[in-house]
């Protein structure tokens, strides 16, 4: 050290290594006697870019979103960032047979319930 | 090791990483305000960039949920309106739990730095984003000027 330091690096200070923003995304969620539908507003995400993760009932959506910037900015009201939010699911959600969809910015999901979790029908004798 | 470029870009991260926070402490509170970039008043709806190119300009904006159809682009000199319309209806049969997106129709109007020719604009939609390029009239274009 030469005395030169406006401030001294402490060691073991943990770096940052990602420095997006996290949004929530806006949902929707619709349930039927047969899936329960997620709608999430994800403007700009690639499709390869959203992760889902169902585990242990909770389900993890996450989307980064990445924009080509070219030229100079006169303005930019938005920018990259990544879309994150955690729903908790019922157990009763057949992990396997999950669907996802994204159209014009939109992810639809499908959670299929299980066989076992949909209502049935008794009939009286 | 330590060298002061480095430090003083520490800081700075420190100060960016604060300021990050702070801008979170609104989307923390109420999620659905979350949607809008940290200092800014959200009042302007599609959210858009315009970036400059030279010769043309390149305008995006943020429209999720909204097919081509719904939507109409009108330009005249370097006046430039974005409408639309978004219906959310719940899918039938479907029992609703949470709606945070709403129906919404919307008008902007931007006025952009110079003016463009509208006969060679072109547009794309593509996952909820619209790309717009807006090529400058020949009057607005750069020009090299030859020295003699």
């Amino acid at each position: 050290m030469d005395g030169k330091d406006l401030t001294q690096k402490e060691q073991g200070t943990v770096e940052l290594t990602r420095n997006l923003r996290q949004v929530a995304p806006l949902v929707d969620i619709y349930e039927n006697d047969d899936e329960i539908l997620l709608h999430a507003e994800m403007p700009g995400v690639q499709k390869d870019d959203i992760t889902i993760n169902i585990d242990n009932g909770s389900l993890t959506l996450s989307g980064l979103r990445s924009l080509t910037k070219e030229g100079a900015a006169d303005w930019e009201e938005f920018g990259d960032l990544e879309y994150q939010r955690a729903f908790s699911v019922p157990q009763s959600i057949d992990v396997n047979s999950v669907k996802a969809e994204l159209k014009d910015g939109i992810l639809a999901l499908h959670l299929p319930k299980s066989e076992a979790a949909k209502p049935r029908f008794i009939e009286i004798n | 090791m330590y060298t002061r470029i480095s430090d003083i870009d520490r800081m700075f991260d420190a100060m960016g990483l604060l300021r990050g926070r702070l801008g979170n402490v609104f989307s923390d509170f109420d999620r659905t305000l979350g949607h809008g970039t940290d200092w800014h008043v959200s009042g302007s709806y599609p959210r858009t960039n315009l970036y400059d190119k030279g010769d043309t300009f390149e305008l995006v904006a943020e429209i999720p949920g909204l097919s081509k159809e719904e939507l109409k682009v009108k330009i005249q000199g370097n006046y430039l309106e974005i409408s639309g319309t978004r219906e959310v209806n719940p899918p039938e049969n479907y029992q609703v739990h949470r709606s945070e997106r709403g129906s919404s129709s919307f008008t902007r109007s931007l006025t952009l730095p110079a003016d463009v020719d509208s006969d060679k604009v072109t547009a794309t939609l593509e996952n909820g984003i619209l790309s717009l390029t807006l090529p400058k009239s020949e009057t607005a274009k750069p020009r090299q000027i030859s020295i003699n």
